[in-house]
């Protein structure tokens, strides 16, 4: 029986998952057009962003757009895996092949 | 563990979320082609008011960079992003609408110049309207504002026209496109 992801079932960090995972691969989002995405504030999605990093399911990063700091996050490898077997789990929940 | 109900709760969100990013893909790409065809529309129309009698080669060479620079974008800012099917889709509406816009207003009525000069904006305009039925409302705000405007120069600016046509049509696609690219 597969097990819903405690890390991505998080509501906001599902929605982060979302709109990175419906990109090419290795196609990131900005930090600023994902908040608009996802609709998070600043300071909430930044902890969201760092508890994904460390799970390993997003690569964060930094650099310099002229004077301007800017921060893409990009889903990695294991990131999509595991948003995809979350989302597998929660079509058998509704399916009714799991309690 | 959660229930169906809260599953499907989370799908529906995941779903929400794909739609917007894909809808913020399709405006990025949008936004760069309508401002490219704003400067190319404020540069035909000047150098129109400019050179009256080269007015035909003057919006074939405007047509053919602004299709060759709407491929080039939609080929270069689409595929990447995994919306080629999409803007390939578009190109082709966009050809059919052009086609139809041909036969009307040369094979079935005899424009005058004045007549032509509008008739291509507004019809343009109406193939924003219809997409943004689909793919967002700032297409319709779009073409509804540059449409009006279009319509009050042709009863209004007299001998301007073309000068009114570069600031409202090329002004507005150019704006518009700006704005759309904050959504």
């Amino acid at each position: 029986m597969a097990e819903l992801d405690e890390i991505i079932h998080q509501p906001l960090r599902l929605r982060i998952m979302a709109a990175l995972n419906v990109l090419p691969v290795a196609t990131g989002l900005e930090f600023a057009r994902l908040k608009k995405l996802t609709g998070a504030t600043d300071g909430n999605l930044g902890a969201h962003i760092e508890t994904l990093a460390r799970a390993g399911y997003v690569a964060v990063d930094k650099a310099f757009v002229g004077k301007k700091p800017q921060t893409t996050v990009t889903a990695t490898a294991a990131g999509r895996g595991a948003f995809g077997r979350h989302v597998a789990t929660l079509q058998e929940i509704i399916a009714g092949k799991q309690p | 563990m959660i229930d169906s109900r809260q599953a499907s709760a989370a799908l529906s969100d995941i779903n929400d979320v794909v739609h917007r990013v894909r809808q913020s893909q399709i405006y990025q790409i949008a936004s760069l082609i309508i401002i490219m065809w704003g400067v190319l529309v404020f540069v035909g129309y000047i150098a129109n008011y400019t050179w009256s009698p080269q007015g035909y080669a003057i919006w074939l060479v405007v047509d053919l960079v602004g299709i060759a620079g709407s491929i080039g974008i939609a080929a270069f800012g689409g595929v990447g992003r995994g919306a080629g099917a999409f803007a390939i889709r578009l190109l082709m509406a966009f050809l059919l609408f052009i086609a139809f816009g041909i036969f009307c207003s040369v094979v079935l009525g005899h424009f005058g110049p004045r007549q032509m000069l509008v008739f291509w904006p507004v019809f343009t305009m109406l193939f924003y309207a219809l997409a943004g039925l689909w793919f967002g409302y700032a297409f319709i705000v779009i073409a509804l504002g540059s449409t009006a405007l279009i319509v009050i120069g042709y009863f209004y600016a007299g001998p301007a026209l073309l000068l009114w046509m570069a600031a409202v049509h090329g002004g507005a696609l150019v704006l518009g496109g700006l704005w759309m690219r904050r959504i």
